[in-house]
């Protein structure tokens, strides 16, 4: 019996998830697994897609594909049918689970996998730039970082509020601990940040994983709530931090607006899997870890660039691009970094460098700045093309709530030129009501 | 938005940089020299000049390469609707 489905057959018939409709026990997760499993036999189905936002779905569907050994295709919702297509013929696909998991249908002249499947989890990246890379993992290498921390006593029977497109490896991280803990998943009704602090209300939530973008929106809901003279979300026990570079600012905030709460971040990638989480409320990570390795991954600085040797990471690309893991196991990470003295800190993503007339700038750099001043609740950098000088700084921030923001935009665009390196103040400084956050959570 | 209307705006937007210099505020006029030394600007500032005139006017002269300018005026010729 697989892992998973020991976890969920343990307490079957505690709610699975939760949401404005009511719950989903575990039985009857695994009374669709079993049908789906039964289907997956009888057609010898190799390559399953299944592509739904229902954690229930994606629990019974990875239930059934282990015990069945058939490889789980978990696609994002938000593709449309050409992406979809598409990975269905790179990734030799041979069935599509629709809306109900227990109904499959066979994609017509699938050839079938050129290696045989073996229960493998193929996850995608996020693809808002184009055809999403698909990922191969093993459940067993998706689970091994829970199943380390499933015994830790504030996480059994926690109440998860799921933040993150549940098809992501973070969403999925999130719906695989809950399985393991005896725990349920959230759904707000909308994945809005006024949505979301309802249903951390509602469902006395305990545990939250979100991005930095996500939790930054949410103290701001949540003051809005408690203004409307809501009680304190007190059942909060966890607040965990991914997939964007966490600011001092952040921290200091979370910790005063939840001062019982434990605080993580969690450093992990689609290729790379979970590697490490940091507990102490600072931002980056102690540089000891370059020397000693942490959580059973290795690190190391190569070019400013945080590399990680990781006992978690994907098997390889199954859509066919050139992996990023190099011959001796290593992951550049794309994540650029400085070491000061003892700790490490994220500066930014190597994609997202800023070029100003030959000098870098990073993004994320600006952006922590702009969220250290005051009236300021939101801030995304860009670089917008320039003739003059390549690119330009663009700055575009969002206010607090009733406040005038014409004087914000002044006084922040002083405090930048008064205190920014010459090439990093913002050309321009705008004001929108909300910064677009992409379907991951981060800033799009 | 007219030649005139547009050296405007330069002009205005010239003033606010030298303003957040404590420079004195400089005249512009078609003939100025954008980055001639007359004015007090640099590539950096020039560059949130044309940033600026590209969201007011809604024009984007440069979208497919730069072209080349050097005073005022010329400037303002390549933002201004014919």
């Amino acid at each position: 019996m697989s892992l998973l489905r020991a976890a969920l057959d343990a307490s079957a018939e505690v709610p699975f998830v939760l949401n404005t409709f009511g719950c989903v026990r575990r039985s009857s997760i695994l009374d669709a697994a079993d049908r789906l499993k039964q289907q997956l036999a009888d057609r010898k189905i190799q390559r399953l897609l299944l592509q739904s936002n229902d954690p229930a779905q994606i629990v019974a569907a990875l239930v059934a594909c282990a015990d069945a050994h058939t490889d789980l295709v978990i696609a994002h919702d938000y593709l449309d049918r050409g992406l979809i297509d598409r990975v269905i013929e790179d990734v030799s696909v041979d069935a599509v689970a629709c809306q109900e998991v227990g109904h499959i249908r066979a994609v017509p002249g699938a050839g079938g996998s050129s290696e045989p499947a073996s229960g493998k989890v193929l996850l995608m990246t996020s693809g808002t730039t184009g055809v999403p890379k698909v990922a191969a993992h093993t459940l067993d290498k998706l689970l091994d970082r829970i199943r380390a921390t499933s015994s830790v006593e504030s996480n059994v029977g926690g109440r998860w509020l799921l933040t993150y497109q549940p098809t992501g490896f973070a969403g999925l991280q999130v719906i695989l601990t809950a399985c393991l803990t005896s725990g349920s998943v959230v759904i707000a009704s909308d994945r809005t940040p006024s949505e979301f602090a309802e249903a951390v209300e509602r469902h006395a939530v305990t545990h939250i994983s979100g991005t930095a973008t996500f939790w930054r929106s949410f103290l701001v809901a949540r003051r809005g709530l408690l203004a409307g003279g809501s009680t304190s979300p007190g059942s909060l026990r966890q607040i965990t931090l991914g997939g964007e570079a966490v600011d001092q600012t952040l921290l200091d905030r979370l910790a005063a607006a939840f001062p019982d709460t434990r605080i993580t971040q969690i450093y992990a990638s689609t290729e790379g899997g979970a590697l490490f989480a940091v507990h102490d409320q600072k931002e980056g990570f102690p540089a000891a870890w370059l020397e000693q390795g942490v959580q059973g991954s290795r690190l190391r600085v190569v070019d400013d660039e945080l590399q990680v040797l990781s006992p978690r990471k994907m098997l390889g690309y199954a859509s066919g691009q050139a992996s990023p893991i190099s011959g001796d196991g290593w992951l550049g990470t794309g994540d650029l970094v400085r070491v000061d003295q003892d700790r490490v800190r994220f500066v930014g993503r190597r994609d997202a460098l800023i070029n100003i007339a030959g000098s870098k700038v990073f993004p994320n750099e600006i952006e922590t700045f702009l969220l250290s001043l005051p009236g300021i609740t939101e801030a995304k950098v860009r670089g917008v093309p320039s003739p003059i000088t390549g690119q330009a700084v663009l700055a575009e921030i969002v206010v607090e709530k009733g406040t005038d923001a014409e004087p914000v935009r002044r006084a922040t665009m002083q405090s930048c030129r008064s205190q920014l390196a010459r090439h990093k103040v913002p050309s321009m400084i705008r004001v929108l009501p909300a910064i677009e956050v992409s379907p991951s959570g981060k800033k799009a | 938005m007219s030649e005139e209307a547009v050296l405007a705006r330069i002009e205005a937007a010239v003033g606010e940089i030298a303003e957040s210099k404590g420079a004195a505020q400089p005249k512009v006029s078609a003939s100025s020299r954008m980055l001639g030394g007359e004015l007090p600007i640099d590539s950096l500032d020039l560059a949130t000049i044309v940033l600026r005139l590209d969201t007011e006017t809604g024009q984007r002269p440069f979208e497919d390469g730069f072209i080349e300018f050097h005073t005022a005026g010329e400037l303002a010729k390549l933002y201004s609707q014919p």
